[in-house]
């Protein structure tokens, strides 16, 4: 049975015939394999099966390629599917690349603040929190008391806005159109909050180095407690419209598994790690900008699964408002920023310090020369991190379930890419 | 599994709860859309808009061209340009070039002012058809920038 | 060949069986209008709904409240590019469409929307329903094929078997329906019109009959329809977030929204099966509970003031409306539209009127009852994953809808003796 037949057919896999061109052109087929290790762009049916034709190869290379609606951002996701079956996968991450580490080394320290609030752009009040912690770590200076509460109820504040937007688009991939339009509409009180802060919604350049640059707001406490009082009812809408229903309940449990184990191995920080049942969370375990004060629990799941890692944020928003309530009823009086010099020359040296974003362990690896820009900062992604976790949760399930596994990894490709 | 339970699975509960919240939510008085341009949005004192230069009650602007704002952008998008008065020895402010396009608006600019000349006002609707219209020269700065307004 | 046509009017049947060439060709054209109506309201209707549910405000600038977004919807899809695949086959690709449409359409020749308000109808109703809505499989898998891409195939084969797994599951549920349309008389019908008078001789609504056995029959059937439709949360072959973009992705503009056409005609097919066979079809509530003439005119009053009060709400708005210059030709539109339908309640409300117009006032509203759930379910419920929503039509509604037939039978074997238990449960005969 000659393949000569099939080339021509009107079904046949036209991918197969563009790898044949793109064979010729690629060039060194090594450099090609070297990125789709077994792949299945097969030179002749032959090898397939003696004597086989089309219908025999059995894997299908499907891209989920970088405009998609469900990525969350620019993610390259190539599956290899048996059917509907996931047999391999790769991400390929780059599409959002902006050099925004090798900016910080022409700019100044404080300079540098407005860019850091663009990696995480949903959550951009606590990568402004970690940059200015960092560097303050460099210069030894102590934040004053107001200063670091201010900063706790902002950054809480922040964890429930980008847990709400994961809420929203998570529930969204899976097919319920109707709570993002609630989440977005709590997202709105905060938001507001911010604006009348700091002038800005989105990226909010809320901190400086040594505390923050203004002051609350008149109003900003009664406003604060509002938004508390007013999400934990809102919350517990989302129990009866998502958490009980027995669509949700089929879609999500038991999809996305990673263990305890695998979670350590691979670094994964933030609900992910919480979700398999590992008590790991910074603000407990090195606590920085007064969360020692504060008392709250850390929600932990018990089958890292999807709906635990669900559970486990919906929890972490109930216990940030329970932080924003201590924090604003026992919100100290005093200055908010400390005393230092304008042009900011930290000795030299070299800093890591991470706190707990909302999506996991935000790390700032900074180098000083001594002068007034930094050599080097590094930023420590946790969303980045975290995709690594895509490929073992997904590989094994359904074509239908890796939309709803990257949704449950909360990945931001500003971060991932930077 | 409890008698109670089946009943509950056999008969949707978990969804018919889900639907009375969706329903419950048609009630006018929760709808929270905004219709621009009709109903514009409350903006606050602090929001970091259009850059402007101020000018203080006799119309004489406050910019002493002591270039501490092109100093502390980020984006090295302000060009001061000033003239050294032969009598009072300090400086006037001739030109100010600043290119919106490339601005973050991250009111570094106006931190570092020591005259409170540059401030970012809550004037947010700053689209234009033209790259060459977001390269801001001092009058369009002092006086705000030309633009139709929207009714409908 | 006036006598042809007024002769027509005194009899008590509908055209089909009086074998009137003249008003047939009416009623379709009628049938043909009021179902395209009825998409292009569901269209606004359904933007309206999801965006409340969603604590937004739909459409609004296209005309008054949106009320002219789907005439601007439609306009658009006509005027894009038509494209087609280069490898596609180009008959059936042509085809398909067409094929979904008309099998669509043709349901309705047999929909009673009163005794005599139907093109025709047959003693096989319900069976040629079904049969035809079967057809549009066809269509859907012809568009997979035709795409010459392996997406769509697959797509459209999805939803082919769905499609196909959840009739079974309808055609069980009607079958319960159909046997109790030979309770009184000693002999069932099949056809539509003779459905909905079983329902009237029996005084009893077939959802409300052998409590709790008819709602189940009906629940069953109203989950049913949702998959053969292809709606949530059954749409994973059509849903835009999944990887297999489903069967219409290489269709644009006109051929699209032949589709989508389709669609809502499916949809309003079977929400006039479940209103037929288990609602009571065209009858008014209570129509013995609360009988005599006095209610007949209290509910023949109905229409005429639901129109009116639908005008007045649109004259409200339009004296809500901003005045301003910009707004104008909205504000007369809407007090234009508001006055428009102020006059056709008025009309209703004649007597002469009021008797024809009512018996399709309330089929109408039991049709508009289940496409109102249909949004809602779209609205609140997340998607079923393939596999999933194969086992709940093979291995959840099947056998629930078997045991109904089952039932059913039993029961209307046996209800002499239970009629005793019923009798005390309130529920006589």
């Amino acid at each position: 049975m000659s393949d000569e037949r099939f080339r021509d057919s009107k079904l046949a896999d036209s991918h197969l015939h563009e790898s044949k061109d793109r064979d010729s052109q690629a060039g060194d087929p090594q450099e090609r394999d070297s990125q789709f290790s077994d792949s299945p762009f097969y030179d002749s049916f032959d090898e397939v099966a003696p004597g086989g034709t089309f219908l025999d190869s059995k894997e299908v290379v499907l891209n989920m390629g970088p405009q998609h609606p469900s990525t969350h951002g620019v993610l390259q996701v190539v599956l290899k599917l048996d059917g509907e079956r996931v047999n391999g996968l790769e991400c390929i991450v780059g599409y959002l690349h902006r050099g925004i580490e090798k900016i910080a080394e022409n700019r100044t320290w404080a300079q540098f603040g407005p860019f850091v609030d663009r990696l995480d752009y949903t959550a951009a009040v606590s990568n402004s929190l970690g940059y200015c912690l960092g560097v303050e770590k460099l210069l030894a200076a102590e934040v004053p008391k107001r200063g670091q509460y201010l900063r706790v109820i902002l950054t809480e504040l922040c964890r429930l806005a980008s847990h709400q937007v994961w809420l929203g688009t998570h529930v969204l991939d899976i097919g319920a159109v109707t709570p993002l339009f609630y989440a977005f509409r709590d997202r709105e009180m905060i938001l507001n909050v911010f604006e009348k802060y700091c002038g800005a919604r989105l990226t909010t350049h809320a901190f400086r180095i040594g505390g923050c640059r203004w002051d609350a707001y008149p109003d900003m406490a009664r406003e604060v407690l509002h938004i508390c009082d007013d999400l934990g009812p809102k919350i517990d809408e989302y129990r009866d419209l998502i958490t009980g229903n027995r669509i949700w309940l089929q879609r999500t449990k038991g999809v996305g598994y990673i263990s305890p184990e695998d979670c350590i191995a691979y670094a994964i920080t933030g609900p992910v790690l919480r979700g398999s049942g590992i008590s790991w969370d910074v603000r407990k375990a090195q606590p920085y900008s007064s969360y020692e004060d504060f008392d709250f629990d850390i929600p932990l799941g018990k089958n890292g699964d999807t709906f635990d890692r669900y559970l486990v944020r919906l929890e972490e928003m109930r216990q940030s408002i329970r932080i924003i309530r201590q924090a604003v009823e026992g919100l100290p009086e005093g200055p908010v920023i400390a005393k230092l010099p304008k042009v900011l020359k930290p000795p030299a040296g070299e800093v890591y310090h991470s706190i707990e974003a909302p999506k996991g362990e935000l790390g700032y690896f900074m180098v000083s020369d001594g002068s007034q820009q930094p050599y080097r900062v590094r930023v420590r992604p946790p969303s980045f991190i975290n995709l690594q976790a895509l490929e073992k949760m997904a590989v094994g399930s359904l074509v239908a379930d890796v939309v709803a596994i990257i949704g449950t990894l909360d990945i931001v490709l500003g971060e991932v890419d930077r | 599994m409890t008698v109670g339970e089946m009943l509950r699975r056999f008969f949707l509960v978990d969804l018919l709860k889900g639907m009375w919240v969706t329903f419950r939510h048609q009630n006018p008085a929760d709808l929270v859309t905004e219709q621009y341009p009709l109903q514009r949005p409350e903006i606050s004192d602090r929001f970091r808009g259009q850059p402007r230069l101020m000018k203080d009650e006799n119309g004489k602007v406050l910019c002493t061209a002591c270039g501490a704002c092109a100093l502390a952008c980020p984006e090295k998008l302000i060009k001061v340009g000033s003239v050294r008065d032969p009598e009072t020895k300090k400086k006037v402010l001739t030109e100010f070039d600043f290119d919106l396009g490339r601005c973050m608006f991250c009111g570094l600019c106006e931190e570092a002012c020591p005259s409170d000349a540059i401030m970012l006002s809550p004037d947010y609707e700053l689209a234009l058809y033209t790259r060459e219209g977001m390269e801001l020269q001092r009058p369009q700065l002092e006086n705000g920038i030309e633009r139709k307004v929207y009714e409908k | 060949m006036i006598d042809y046509i007024v002769g027509y009017l005194h009899s008590g049947v509908t055209p089909g069986e009086a074998g009137n060439l003249f008003w047939e060709t009416i009623y379709v054209l009628l049938v043909f209008l009021g179902i395209s109506i009825g998409v292009i309201f569901m269209n606004w209707f359904e933007r309206k709904v999801m965006a409340h549910m969603q604590v937004r405000i739909g459409p609004m600038r296209v005309g008054p409240h949106g009320l002219l977004q789907p005439i601007a919807d439609a306009l658009k899809l006509i005027i894009k590019e038509d494209l087609m695949p280069s490898g596609a086959d180009k008959i059936v690709f042509w085809f398909a469409p067409v094929c979904v449409v008309m099998t669509a359409f043709c349901g309705f020749i047999v929909v009673p929307f009163g005794r005599t308000h139907a093109i025709t109808d047959m003693n096989i109703g319900v069976l040629f329903m079904l049969g035809v809505s079967s057809l549009g499989v066809l269509g859907v898998i012809m568009a997979g094929w035709a795409s010459n891409s392996q997406y769509p195939l697959m797509g459209s084969l999805r939803s082919g078997a769905q499609m196909v797994s959840y009739e079974v599951a309808m055609c069980m549920s009607v079958v319960s329906a159909v046997m109790m349309t030979s309770l009184v008389t000693g002999t069932g019908t099949m056809s539509m019109i003779g459905i909905v008078q079983a329902q009237e001789q029996q005084h009893m609504w077939f959802a409300f009959s052998f409590f709790p056995v008819g709602l189940t029959a009906l629940g069953v059937f109203a989950i049913a329809m949702v998959a053969e439709t292809n709606r949530a949360p059954f749409d994973l072959p059509e849903a835009e977030s999944e990887l297999v973009a489903g069967f219409l992705t290489e269709y644009s503009g006109f051929r699209w929204s032949l589709f989508f056409l389709a669609e809502y005609a499916g949809m309003m097919a079977v929400s006039a099966i479940a209103a037929t066979l288990w609602l009571g079809g065209w009858l008014r509530p209570f129509p013995h509970l609360l009988g005599g003439a006095a209610w007949d005119t209290a509910f023949s009053l109905v229409p005429g003031l639901g129109f009116l009060l639908l005008g007045a709400l649109c004259l409200f708005y339009t004296a809500r409306m901003p005045k301003l210059r910009s707004m104008r030709g909205n504000l007369i539109g809407l007090a234009a539209f508001g006055a428009f339908l102020a006059l056709l309640g008025a009309f209703m409300l004649l007597p002469a009127v009021r008797i024809r117009v009512q018996d399709i006032f309330w089929f109408t509203i039991k049709v508009g009852f289940f496409m109102y759930l249909y949004i809602w379910y779209r609205t609140t419920f997340p998607r079923y994953r393939f596999d999933q929503l194969m086992k709940i039509g093979w291995k959840f509604l099947l056998p629930i809808s078997i045991g109904v037939v089952v039932l059913t039978a039993v029961i209307g074997v046996r209800q002499e003796l239970l009629a005793l238990v019923f009798s005390s449960w309130g529920g006589g005969r």
